[in-house]
């Protein structure tokens, strides 16, 4: 007989866990919603496991979960030091419980911890970068205006005056001069881009880095989009 | 209904006050009833422009606080009667106009007159806001230089978020480039702004070009508006804006520099 199609094998992951200190579910999504506004890129679809120990025993676990999922974490089980009945409700429920291990704090196994958490983050971002949707501005933004796509790209149907500010998560376009100063991949996004049919800007950023003015010397007055190249701001003409 | 316009910059200086009497003046020269506002409370230059400082006797504030009615502080041209002003304070300030009891007098305006012409003052807080808060159009006086298009611009970023209109989410204030100082030996030798630069930056349709003139100076001092001149080239273009506000079309003239005739530089003129 062939080998089996399928085969299990242990492995550790490194899981986010999240202590709960209370069971009046308001108060959790409030502090959810603080805490996931600061990276929503970061937290999006990442494994979370609920830790209960800290909260009494009559859970609405049904409602943990949905409250979790609700966030987009990807719900993976309950953990804490709980009564033997406890987990068994849980269990019944239809909800895993997933033990700790100890820790192992030797040095090769931080190292693979950080190497995983980089991945994680990796698969994120590309997963992010597909799942944009677009704001679109119909219109010049003035002078003094200030225009934010947050988790989105932003289109711009006009010009962009010296003077205002465009800001996105995701990609810029502006269909029109890009006169004032464009922000793209706010939160962090390194494969933002910004594209516009004139660029006189006054400052161009992505991810974090940025241009003035005197930067963009080469493509002045063009069609251009621009991007990042390890980690080096370059623009090409579009046409 | 009347056409509330009102006539703004962002900057000081570009020719607001100079604007709004002469083309209130003319819109009433071809038979409109028109009604001059003076927002700028405090610095009130209007009536000094229209030649009537000396017949102020309640204003716009009085008004506002029910110290006087309407037909008590509206002064009525002398040269053309369907014209009247009202004047600002001259020791107020700009907080003593409040946007409620605005609406009520320029809705009592609306009711005898044709155009409402509201002259702002510059800058971009309370006093300016209040100029534009009910306006139906708007005239974007603008100097072709950089600083006076970029105030340009955001004034035109407050037309579009701070008026009522826009607050009600109503069609949005209608707007129109004045470009006003222009010389165009001066755009040719590179040391100003072009229309067509301007035009490109604040994308607005335009509504007239008011060349440089020694006469906009002489007709300030005299208190006669510009408009009254027919003969200077600054007159005259007012005249094709208040013609194009009435709905024709007319060529844009007083763009190119005027070559000197072959006599004049003969005879070094």
């Amino acid at each position: 007989m062939a080998d089996a199609s399928i085969e299990f094998k242990g492995s550790s992951f490194t899981l986010s866990v999240l202590h709960l200190k209370t069971l009046v579910l308001a108060d959790i999504r409030n502090d959810l919603e603080k805490k996931v506004a600061q990276a929503p890129d970061f937290f999006y679809l990442v494994p979370i496991v609920v830790n209960i120990e800290k909260i009494a025993s009559s859970v609405d676990y049904q409602a943990i979960k949905s409250l979790i999922e609700e966030f987009n974490f990807t719900f993976v089980g309950f953990t804490g030091a709980v009564s033997k009945e406890q987990r068994k409700i849980i269990r019944e429920l239809g909800f895993s419980f997933v033990n700790t291990t100890k820790v192992d704090t030797s040095q090769k196994a931080i190292v693979a911890e950080e190497a995983l958490v980089k991945e994680a983050e990796k698969t994120v971002a590309t997963a992010l970068s597909k799942l944009y949707t677009d704001k679109v501005h119909r219109g010049q933004i003035r002078s003094g205006q200030q225009v934010y796509a947050k988790g989105q790209n932003l289109v711009v149907i006009g010009s962009v005056s010296a003077g205002a500010e465009v800001i996105a998560d995701g990609n810029i376009h502006v269909y029109g001069s890009l006169r004032g100063r464009a922000i793209a991949g706010a939160k962090g996004h390194h494969k933002a881009q910004i594209y516009c049919q004139k660029l006189e800007a006054e400052l161009v950023s992505i991810n974090g880095n940025y241009w003035l003015s005197e930067s963009m010397e080469q493509h002045w007055s063009s069609p251009v989009y621009i991007h990042l190249n390890d980690n080096e701001l370059t623009s090409s003409k579009l046409i | 209904m009347a056409r509330v316009i009102v006539v703004t910059s962002g900057k000081g200086g570009v020719g607001k006050t100079t604007s709004s009497a002469a083309i209130g003046l003319g819109l009433a020269l071809k038979g409109n009833k028109v009604v001059l506002i003076d927002f700028d409370i405090g610095l009130r230059n209007l009536d000094l422009i229209m030649g009537c400082e000396r017949r102020v006797v309640y204003d716009f504030v009085n008004v506002i606080n029910g110290e006087a009615t309407l037909n008590q502080a509206l002064i009525k041209d002398k040269r053309v009667s369907s014209l009247s002003i009202l004047p600002a304070s001259q020791t107020r300030d700009k907080d003593a106009l409040n946007k409620e009891n605005v609406g009520k007098v320029l809705e009592e305006l609306g009711k005898s007159y044709d155009f409402i012409v509201c002259d702002s003052p510059a800058g971009i807080e309370a006093g300016a806001m209040m100029a534009l808060y009910y306006a139906d159009e708007a005239i974007v006086t603008t100097n072709p230089e950089v600083s006076s298009v970029r105030d340009s611009d955001r004034i035109l970023g407050m037309l579009a978020s701070r008026s009522r209109r826009a607050e009600l989410g109503l069609e949005p204030i209608k707007e129109h480039l004045l470009l006003t100082r222009y010389s165009p030996k001066r755009v040719e030798e590179g040391e100003m702004l072009s229309v067509e630069d301007v035009e490109d930056i604040l994308s607005i349709p335009l509504l007239g070009v008011i060349p440089e003139s020694q006469a906009v100076l002489k007709a300030s001092n005299a208190g006669e508006p510009v408009i009254l001149d027919t003969m200077s080239d600054a007159g005259k273009a007012y005249q094709d804006v208040v013609d194009r506000l009435l709905g024709e079309t007319i060529d844009f003239r007083f763009l190119i520099a005027e070559k000197k005739g072959i006599f004049s530089r003969m005879f070094g003129g």
